[in-house]
């Protein structure tokens, strides 16, 4: 039902578009008329600037809840293991157990792995939207400073000197997908539990492949 | 990948829309372009004036454009509009009295005007009454710098209150 509303909404959307030059009004106003509200709900598949998620947001069911879970591994307690293909971040706690959360990861093409070290923490981290998201949304700010509409989320710990990081999202509905630019996810409920257990100078290992 | 399909879907959903929307023009004209502002009526009521004191000349240039959110950070987003004049927003003079700008959460760009409000405030938007919900406020207009938000509270909220700075 769902679907049947939104191919509706997106006809009207699609046409709108279309008759707005023919129904202008030659004569009566120099600005352009107001376009159909469904307009504006339209956006880019991709991050959403502007979109609010406060810092209570967490996953709360199904795999990508946080939870301690059973996690074999020969890194030290307190290490970050990222396991791209998997969509899970683990905290390792020692004794075979990790704290696991559930995140969003790089899209086709933007992956990678390795081993860094978190140089740098902030919460409600600025943020600069790329060239190609200008140019497909170029009403945005070319700064947005942190707040709850900011894609960056409430948190982010960057990696080492890429230009990478772990941080949160005002779309917390991706967490599980692969669709960043190679950055890592959290919702921002998630993020900040994470930030608060996370040190400066973490070891933060990064694996896309399963490994045995 | 299932970013991918649900684009793929998207695009099947919207051209059947479109389709059906086609089909049912020469019906349904009115209803198919919907809304309020493509009527004569609403353009007649939305004839509001223009504000003394501003003209859009004030606004045609290149701009450094950044935002924030709380006053806190307002000295420093300011800075980063200055900074922003390697990717200016470019307002250009429209066809008739307005400029050309884009509406929040809209790729496409309109002609928008500025509106003159109720207590001395300058609103910039499409043509209807000044204060509508898809206008900007102007809150302050000087030669080098702009500060604007929009007067959707939603909006608002998502967006935070923006600096445009004159480059150049």
């Amino acid at each position: 039902m769902n679907q049947i509303i939104r191919a509706a909404l997106h006809g009207l959307i699609v046409s709108g578009l279309g008759l707005a030059p023919v129904l202008a009004l030659p004569g009566v106003a120099a600005a352009q008329p107001r376009p159909p509200a469904a307009l504006h709900e339209t956006m880019d598949v991709g991050d959403e600037p502007g979109r609010v998620s406060t810092e209570e947001v967490s996953i709360t069911e199904g795999p990508y809840a946080r939870q301690m879970v059973l996690y074999r591994s020969s890194e030290a307690p307190g290490t970050v293991v990222i396991h791209s293909a998997e969509r899970f971040l683990y905290v390792v706690q020692g004794n075979g157990r990790a704290l696991r959360y559930g995140i969003g990861v790089g899209r086709e093409g933007f992956t990678w792995s390795g081993q860094v070290q978190v140089s740098r923490k902030a919460e409600w981290p600025d943020w600069r939207p790329p060239p190609e998201m200008l140019q497909r949304q170029p009403y945005l700010p070319r700064f947005m400073a942190g707040g709850p509409g900011n894609p960056m989320g409430a948190r982010a710990l960057y990696l080492g000197s890429t230009v990478f990081r772990i941080h949160g999202t005002n779309q917390p509905e991706t967490i599980g997908q692969a669709i960043s630019s190679g950055c890592f996810r959290l919702a921002n409920g998630d993020i900040a539990d994470l930030y608060d257990r996370v040190p400066l100078g973490t070891k933060v290992v990064i694996r896309h492949k399963a490994t045995l | 990948m299932t970013i991918e399909l649900g684009r793929a879907q998207d695009t099947r959903w919207r051209s059947a829309g479109a389709v059906a929307c086609g089909i049912a023009l020469p019906l349904l004209l009115a209803g198919c372009g919907g809304g309020e502002g493509l009527s004569s009526s609403s353009g007649r009521a939305a004839s509001a004036p223009a504000p003394a004191g501003i003209s859009r000349n004030a606004l045609i240039g290149r701009w450094g454009v950044a935002s924030f959110h709380t006053e806190k950070d307002r000295k420093r987003t300011e800075a980063e509009a200055r900074a922003q004049c390697k990717q200016p927003y470019v307002i250009a003079q429209g066809p008739g009295d307005g400029v050309m700008m884009h509406a929040a959460d809209d790729p496409k760009l309109y002609e928008l005007r500025l509106k003159a409000g109720a207590g001395g405030k300058t609103y910039l938007g499409f043509e209807a009454p000044a204060g509508d919900p898809q206008d900007r406020e102007l809150l302050s207009v000087k030669p080098k710098e702009i500060v604007a938000r929009f007067v959707d509270p939603d909006v608002h909220a998502r967006y935070g209150t923006f600096i445009y700075s004159r480059c150049g």
